[in-house]
């Protein structure tokens, strides 16, 4: 496993983990449960794989392209996500007689959105690369 | 609309490889700049490189990129 794998393995994980503190926290904290989307800040772990290792390319040009194809992947996914529910939200509040969609609801769905990108990012990263290593 | 296909390139990087005794995937990697999962890629296949790595690879082992890469059209 290189370090391009293991920054994508951590990003994922920290994705997924964010998502299942906050929604486990929601019974205790409510609508504050959202701060458990600050695990995703450890994202930044994963920097400490690409530091480098006696003169020897850490990333290289195969890296960059797997990493630009799943940062594409994961970026409209997350783009997706956020017009879908924004359009679902807003039809519901329509034709419920509700008419307002609440500011907790919106906090929520844009924390979503940014764990989504980098949990279909790491994920596409993975199986980009154990797709060539397949192939190999 | 109709994706444009990859082309099919085929190397003989390993057999060059072979041929000079104790190269490994490793030294090859850390000659031409890049990591050994994608020499590994290479090898296999599995990864079309840029022209500035194929340059590269052809280098070291003193030949033309046309003698190390193989393009099936």
């Amino acid at each position: 496993m290189n370090a391009m794998q293991k920054v994508a393995w951590t990003e994922f994980a920290v994705a997924v983990t964010a998502v299942v503190t906050a929604t486990v926290l929601i019974p205790w904290l409510g609508a504050a449960a959202s701060a458990g989307f600050g695990v995703l800040g450890f994202v930044v772990v994963g920097l400490v794989f690409l530091s480098g290792r006696g003169g020897r390319a850490v990333v290289d040009e195969r890296d960059r392209e797997i990493e630009s194809r799943a940062t594409k992947i994961g970026v409209e996914t997350a783009w997706m996500t956020l017009f879908v529910v924004l359009i679902a939200a807003t039809l519901w509040a329509s034709y419920s007689g509700t008419h307002t969609v609440s500011t907790g609801f919106l906090t929520w769905l844009i924390w979503v959105q940014f764990a989504v990108c980098y949990a279909v990012k790491g994920l596409a990263a993975i199986i980009l690369y154990r797709g060539s290593q397949r192939a190999a | 609309m109709p994706r444009k296909k990859e082309p099919d390139l085929t190397n003989c990087i390993r057999d060059l490889r072979s041929a000079r005794s104790g190269m490994t995937q490793q030294d090859l990697a850390d000659r031409v700049g890049v990591t050994r999962q994608t020499i590994v890629a290479l090898e296999g296949g599995a990864y079309t490189p840029s022209l500035a790595l194929a340059l590269r690879i052809a280098r070291v082992f003193g030949k033309t990129v046309e003698n190390v890469f193989t393009l099936h059209e």
